[in-house]
């Protein structure tokens, strides 16, 4: 399987494409006061609003800076109500894609963050894979996708 | 029977006795007054009876006498009175006949008297005076016998007369003796009667009031003494009750009061007692309060002083204990943050030692800097020295000095250029520059394609599996692209600040050379002020010297200065040991309040 790597922190991560519907380069967000503070604010896609999502201050690890291969990830994130909504998803160098043997895929065996799934050794290290749809809690998925009304 | 009478009853029978002897005594008197004053009215009755009697001779001698001087001497003159004495004697002899009403003899023998002496005075008297008268007439005349008879028998009725009063005078007298000594004896039996009677009299009182002092006195005596003994602190004594009078009353409401403020002190008593059981039962708690025990509670509770102070003891005993449970806690927290602060200090002093080997390392950098630039100083005297070789090397060189000038007139249009050449080249540097920039911009949107390719591809599944390897090679050309650029970027940069620092050196070469170009002109024009023109530039090289100089000083204090900075990390180092023995000072201390604290058993 082919996976999109990027890090948090020291640490390999690895996005499975089939979930990514693109990449974007890192633009200027509008910030949500009062919102949790790995809620990096709100881009404007072709017009939509669109909520992103720091992975590095959701697994608890400050970034510090926006590096030159920093991008936004948009993926469609089900939405609870049945439908799916575009989430921007922003990471630290994203080196490109990679190619996983499903075979080396082993379970981690220890309970991290929820989103957290297999890993897999390679030759850069041990990459793990990230679990887009465990990515938000309910509640603050329940805040950033709030029901659209009713027209 | 007396002691059941009131003092009132008692003293009105005492003095009603005194009075009725008194008053027996009065009447008794007053009888025999009446019967001595009845008397003495005889005795004067008597006496006026004897009176009348006389009364009656004195006129009857008077008639007499005076008739018969009218015998012997014919005068008429002497006449004239026997009238008169005849109406007195008739008037005394009827009040002797009123008088003596109460005796009959006397009566009858008054009465006896009345005619005799009318009978005197009509056939005597009357027929002397009348024959005398008659005999006066006839003048001349002898004196009859037969008067002279008249004369005699006219003596005889008048002893007859006089016997017959005598007689009763005589009766009258013994009359009198009789009354005169049954006055006496009236005299004497009163006499009798009111000694007797006053003598009585006075025993009588003296005997009721004695009786009566009795009566009063005793009561009383046993009250005082009563009262005395009770004064005295002596308990259980009552007044004897004597008499059922006012006294016995209040000898008996005496003894209800002596047992009432008896059955009181008792009563005090043992409240007292009760009170000096409740004082001992919180001196109890508060005894062992003192020595530390706090665990105490006070039982005493009710609504009274005691019972109000108990409670408020208990409320002060428990918010002691609070209190020094707090203590107790806080002196735990003091040891524990006494060793935090311990421990960081500690933490502190070595993170102070770690800057005091740091500033020795920087001191020691000082140093060698300072070498160095003495080092610097001392090539730059050499430069110096050189310089002024340069200068007497110029005096030698002025031979060559128009051809030196040619050339670097020449020098001076070649920098010219160069400078040219170099901005021309500084330009380029920056157009390449912004070329990179777009370049690296293309490569990061390539990147970001190949990477929304792969995705693509992905999607695509087999399909997408060519183009999927087409887009892992546009990544690699624009990872490549990036990577190049960025080397580029590098040696442009390198380029430019060489460039740069060319161009500075060029501009100060040029302006120099211009400088010296004209200093040359110069010295070409006149040698002396050639001579000047290079001597000028020694002091340059002073300037420089100076300047280095003052940077030797400048390292030098840097030096200073790190010395002292290494000093002051000694004292912080220092004072940080000191903070330490401080912090351990106060664990020592809150060891101390945790001991003292326990003293004082809160628990139970």
């Amino acid at each position: 399987m082919k996976v999109l790597v990027f890090t948090i922190g020291p640490d390999r991560y690895g996005l499975p494409l089939r979930a990514i519907a693109r990449v974007l380069p890192v633009v200027e967000l509008k910030q949500l006061p009062l919102a949790p503070d790995y809620v990096a604010g709100l881009m404007d896609l072709h017009g939509e609003p669109v909520p992103v999502i720091d992975l590095s201050r959701l697994a608890g690890v400050t970034p510090e800076q926006v590096w030159f291969d920093t991008r936004i990830i948009l993926v469609d994130y089900p939405a609870g109500d049945g439908g799916t909504r575009p989430l921007g998803l922003q990471a630290e160098h994203v080196a490109g894609i990679d190619s996983i043997d499903p075979e080396a895929l082993r379970e981690s065996g220890v309970a991290g963050a929820p989103f957290l799934g297999q890993v897999a050794g390679s030759a850069h290290g041990m990459l793990q894979l990230v679990d887009v749809d465990a990515l938000l809690p309910p509640d603050v998925r329940a805040l950033l996708f709030q029901p659209r009304e009713a027209a | 029977m007396l002691n059941s009478l009131s003092i009132k009853s008692k003293l009105f029978a005492g003095f009603g006795c005194v009075l009725a002897i008194i008053l027996g005594l009065l009447l008794l008197a007053y009888n025999n007054f009446s019967k001595l004053s009845t008397a003495s009215d005889w005795d004067r009755h008597t006496l006026d009876v004897l009176d009348q009697t006389d009364q009656i001779t004195n006129a009857m001698l008077q008639i007499q006498t005076s008739t018969r001087g009218f015998m012997l001497t014919g005068n008429e003159a002497m006449v004239g009175p026997i009238d008169k004495e005849e109406v007195r004697v008739r008037e005394h002899l009827s009040k002797a006949i009123t008088l003596t009403a109460d005796n009959p003899v006397q009566q009858e023998r008054l009465k006896r008297l009345v005619p005799m002496v009318e009978d005197w005075i009509v056939s005597v008297i009357n027929p002397l005076i009348a024959k005398k008268r008659e005999l006066a007439r006839n003048a001349g005349s002898v004196q009859p016998a037969s008067l002279v008879a008249d004369v005699v028998e006219g003596a005889k009725t008048m002893a007859a007369i006089r016997a017959l009063l005598g007689e009763v005078a005589d009766e009258e007298r013994r009359l009198l003796v009789v009354r005169s000594g049954d006055s006496d004896a009236l005299e004497k039996s009163m006499n009798l009667v009111l000694s007797a009677g006053g003598i009585i009299c006075i025993v009588l009182s003296v005997v009721i009031g004695l009786v009566l002092a009795r009566a009063l006195l005793t009561p009383l005596n046993n009250l005082t003494f009563a009262v005395g003994q009770i004064a005295a602190g002596q308990k259980g004594v009552r007044a004897a009750i004597v008499s059922r009078d006012e006294l016995g009353k209040v000898t008996d409401e005496f003894n209800r009061m002596a047992q009432f403020i008896e059955e009181s002190q008792a009563n005090e008593l043992e409240a007292s007692n009760q009170l000096r059981a409740k004082v001992d039962t919180l001196l109890e708690v508060v005894s062992k309060a003192a020595v530390g025990d706090l665990t105490g509670s006070v039982t005493v509770t009710g609504a009274d002083a005691i019972g109000r102070l108990g409670s408020g003891l208990q409320t002060m005993v428990d918010n002691l204990r609070k209190l020094i449970n707090n203590v107790q806690k806080a002196g735990i927290q003091v040891t524990t943050s006494a060793t935090e602060i311990a421990a960081s200090a500690k933490e502190q002093e070595a993170t102070g030692i770690e800057q005091a080997q740091t500033s020795v390392e920087i001191l020691a950098t000082t140093k060698e800097i300072s070498a160095n630039t003495a080092q610097l100083l001392k090539t730059m005297e050499d430069a110096t020295a050189v310089a002024d070789y340069t200068t007497s090397a110029t005096a030698d060189a002025q031979g060559n000095l128009k051809r030196m000038d040619l050339t670097m007139q020449t020098m001076v249009s070649a920098t010219d250029s160069i400078n040219a050449k170099l901005a021309a080249l500084s330009e380029k540097a920056s157009n390449i520059n912004s070329v990179l920039i777009t370049i690296t911009k293309v490569a990061d949107q390539t990147n970001i394609l190949s990477l929304n390719a792969a995705i693509e591809a992905e999607k695509a599944g087999d399909a997408g599996r060519g183009f999927s390897v087409v887009a892992t090679e546009i990544r690699r050309l624009a990872d490549q692209t990036s990577v190049s650029t960025w080397d580029i970027e590098q040696m442009l940069k390198e380029m430019q600040s060489a460039v740069s620092a060319s161009v500075m050196g060029m501009d100060k070469f040029s302006e120099e050379i211009r400088r010296s170009v004209g200093e040359v002109r110069q010295v070409g024009e006149q040698l002396s002020s050639v001579m000047d023109q290079v001597q000028k530039l020694a002091p340059q090289f002073d300037l420089v010297l100076q300047g280095m100089q003052s940077q030797a000083v400048g390292a030098s204090q840097i030096s200073e200065t790190m010395m002292q900075l290494n000093d002051a990390t000694q004292q912080t180092v220092d004072s940080l040991k000191a903070t330490s023995e401080a912090v351990h000072q106060l664990q020592y201390a809150a060891s101390d309040l945790q001991s003292s604290v326990a003293t004082f058993s809160v628990s139970g």
